[in-house]
């Protein structure tokens, strides 16, 4: 529901520009978008959960060691709350939220499971909520610079993978068939020169042959733009 | 009438880059049927650096599927995982008709059986012949059977094939067309044939007859893989006898295999080397060479389904000197051959037979490249294949294709339908517990299809674009020629009409 199957948006901010990008984002309407926030709010405080219990185990190993307990202030007459906007303060919200009962349901959790155990499956966790719903692969054509492609990392933590290849190294663009698992899939491939693989365009989304013939025909009208009767036979390859 | 046409999927595990009759069949007659506006593709395993999708000459698309090779460029049978790449292939290049070759090819067993499964018209070519009584045999034939039970229609090479085939199948005979192969005319000229330019207008001079001295040598050629079935032992007996008893004569012999050192031992003990020439193994393109240097050729062969060689050696103007055996009494017309039982003393007298009536000039071999070329033409055998899919396709009517008896084994229809009832009790038939078997195979076939749809959907598969197809050839005279050849099934040798 919140992916569609690959299609295709092209975006010319200039006549000697393209970009042509392919992504499995649906078109944004208004239930699309109250979903979306719904599932910005679940991300956030799944990984606040996930925080706590990390924090409470935290706490429950330090006081464990005899010398962390002088730390903890024990006396009952609550000290006045530091400074809002400070990293003191943070502590003493999060010692305050420990009381709660819901702290104290985290840290039962936290007590129950062991380390080795709890590590890697918070780490797994974070992991999950960092990863992108969408997928998105683009190919910005420049005329007289060259092609850049570019494709959205797994997780929202990382930044996005691009290739810069300059006109005078390309030789040329073309689409081409080949066996993938059990299918034979089209795909666009840009040769460049001095190199042995060719670059293979959209390499995740592997869109379908509609849409790698509309961004072959627009690459090249663009890239070469009068010199268009030089049209090599698309599956030449 | 526009002629139907149709995407025909050709599977085989032989195909080039490795040499073969059954390789360069498919590839002529692909070819020609381009050339008659049908689309064809060819599916095959990968070699070595022969992946992917290919095209050949004429648009000509190969599918190289990457699967392990096990014996003699046969893949493993690995009865179903061939199945959700051939759907895909299938789908994505709307194919009507299957057509597989090589009775010893996995994959085209494979291909056609998933073929049916998927409601393809199928077409089996059986390139050769097979024994009855050992262990490999009995299991090809099996499996053959297995196959051909639920096969459309078939085609083998020559008549002897053909026999062999329906018993080894226990096929309805007239569901067994036969199509003989045939030779690239350009490819085996004689020597000093006239170059094709001079031909276009007027009339060609005769040919002159090469008159022979009594004292000039005559060189017999042989040109085969040197194995049991090649007939290797009865060269190697016969040469002595044939070298003693007539002087200026010697042998060419190309070829390799394990049988090459009986030769090169008899060669010694008689101390023949300077009249029997021993080349090795030579390349396809380099046969015409070695054949035109010689004025007989001679097939001492022990089992041959067709024998495209000896129509190589005929175009190449050469004398023929073969054995009884299997299709080759089919090929050639009596004047151009002598035939010679299977055994040492007969292929003495032949070849000495030969000989003589070479020295007496009796034989015009400068005629036979033209007599062979008007009868052995690719574009004759592509006209035959295409009746044979009009018929399996309900283009022609079953009255039509199958002559005056119109009724099947069990006085059913002879096209075969796609219910998975009707093709179980085919199958059944075959045994009493391969029938059982067999049935469970195609049952589990039939569910993986049923998986497939709903895993890898249609719609999801794109078709792809079909290379610019040459306009269908309108021949309305050709199709009642050709009714009337197919008729008279009992002559294989029908003249060229066509150009």
């Amino acid at each position: 529901m919140l992916t569609t199957a690959p299609r295709l948006r092209i975006r010319r901010p200039s006549p000697t520009t393209a970009e042509f990008t392919v992504t499995t984002l649906p078109p944004r309407t208004l239930p699309l978008r109250l979903l979306w926030l719904l599932l910005l709010v679940l991300r956030i405080s799944l990984s606040l959960v996930a925080l706590l219990i990390l924090y409470a185990r935290w706490v429950q190993e330090r006081s464990s060691f005899g010398g962390a307990t002088a730390q903890l202030p024990s006396s009952s007459s609550s000290p006045p709350p530091p400074p809002l906007l400070s990293l003191d303060r943070l502590v003493f919200a999060l010692d305050a939220f420990q009381s709660t009962p819901a702290g104290t349901l985290l840290a039962r959790i936290a007590a129950s499971v062991s380390l080795p155990v709890l590590l890697p499956v918070a780490a797994a966790v974070f992991y999950a909520l960092s990863l992108r719903v969408h997928k998105e692969e683009s190919l910005l054509v420049l005329r007289g610079l060259g092609v850049q492609t570019s494709e959205s990392p797994a997780t929202y933590l990382a930044g996005a993978a691009t290739r810069f290849i300059p006109t005078e190294k390309i030789q040329d663009i073309l689409v081409n068939e080949a066996f993938l698992g059990f299918e034979v899939r089209y795909y666009l491939v840009v040769v460049v020169e001095g190199e042995e693989n060719v670059v293979v365009v959209f390499p995740g989304l592997l869109p379908r042959r509609k849409i790698v013939e509309t961004v072959w025909r627009g690459v090249r009208e663009c890239l070469y733009e009068g010199r268009g009767e030089d049209r090599v036979d698309k599956s030449g390859g | 009438m526009a002629r139907k046409t149709y995407n025909i999927a050709m599977v085989s595990d032989f195909f080039f880059p490795q040499p073969g009759g059954v390789e360069s069949h498919i590839y002529q007659l692909s070819s020609k049927l381009i050339d008659r506006g049908h689309k064809v593709i060819v599916i095959t395993h990968a070699h070595d650096d022969r992946k992917g999708v290919r095209y050949l000459n004429n648009g000509l698309k190969v599918y190289h599927v990457p699967f392990l090779v096990i014996y003699r460029q046969a893949t493993f049978p690995t009865v179903f995982s061939f199945f959700p790449i051939l759907r895909n292939i299938c789908i994505r290049e709307r194919i009507e008709i299957v057509h597989g070759h090589g009775s010893l090819s996995s994959l085209c067993h494979e291909g056609i059986l998933h073929a049916r499964t998927m409601g393809l018209r199928t077409v089996f070519t059986d390139h050769s012949l097979f024994g009855f009584a050992d262990a490999a045999s009995i299991l090809t034939n099996k499996l053959l059977k297995f196959i051909l039970s639920d096969v459309d229609h078939s085609i083998c090479v020559s008549h002897t094939c053909k026999e062999n085939t329906v018993l080894r199948a226990s096929l309805d005979p007239l569901m067994v067309s036969v199509i003989p192969n045939a030779v690239v005319g350009e490819n085996f000229r004689p020597r000093d044939y006239p170059a094709p330019s001079e031909q276009g207008g007027g009339f060609r001079a005769e040919p002159s007859p090469r008159l022979l001295g009594p004292h000039d040598m005559i060189t017999i050629v042989v040109i085969s893989r040197l194995f049991y079935n090649k007939g290797t032992d009865l060269l190697t007996a016969a040469i002595p006898r044939i070298l003693e008893n007539h002087p200026n004569t010697r042998f060419i012999i190309a070829g390799s295999g394990p049988k090459a050192i009986d030769l090169e031992q008899m060669i010694e003990t008689n101390v023949l080397q300077d009249r029997v020439e021993m080349l090795g193994s030579i390349r396809h393109e380099d046969v015409r060479d070695v054949m035109t240097r010689g004025h007989i050729y001679l097939h001492p062969s022990l089992t041959e389904a067709f024998g495209t060689v000896i129509v190589e050696a005929a175009s190449c103007g050469l004398y023929v000197v073969c054995t009884q055996v299997g299709g080759i009494p089919e090929v050639l017309p009596s004047h151009m051959t002598t035939f010679a039982k299977p055994e040492e003393d007969d292929i003495v007298a032949a070849t000495g037979k030969a000989i003589t009536a070479m020295r007496a000039g009796k034989i015009r071999t400068e005629k036979f490249h033209d007599e062979v070329k008007k009868m052995y033409s690719w574009s004759n055998v592509a006209m035959r294949t295409e009746r044979v899919y009009d018929g399996i396709c309900g283009t022609i009517s079953e009255e039509e294709f199958y002559g005056f008896d119109t009724s099947g084994y069990n006085n059913g229809s002879r096209i075969r339908d796609f219910a998975l009832i009707d093709r179980l009790k085919r199958y059944y038939g075959c045994g009493i517990w391969a029938g059982k078997l067999f049935c469970l195979c195609v049952v589990v076939d039939y569910l993986f299809f049923l998986f497939l749809e709903w895993w890898f959907p249609r719609e999801n598969i794109d078709i792809c674009p079909d290379w610019p197809r040459k306009p269908p050839a309108k021949d309305k005279a050709q199709d009642s020629m050709k009714l009337a050849m197919s008729r008279s099934t009992s002559s294989v040798r029908v003249p060229k009409l066509d150009r």
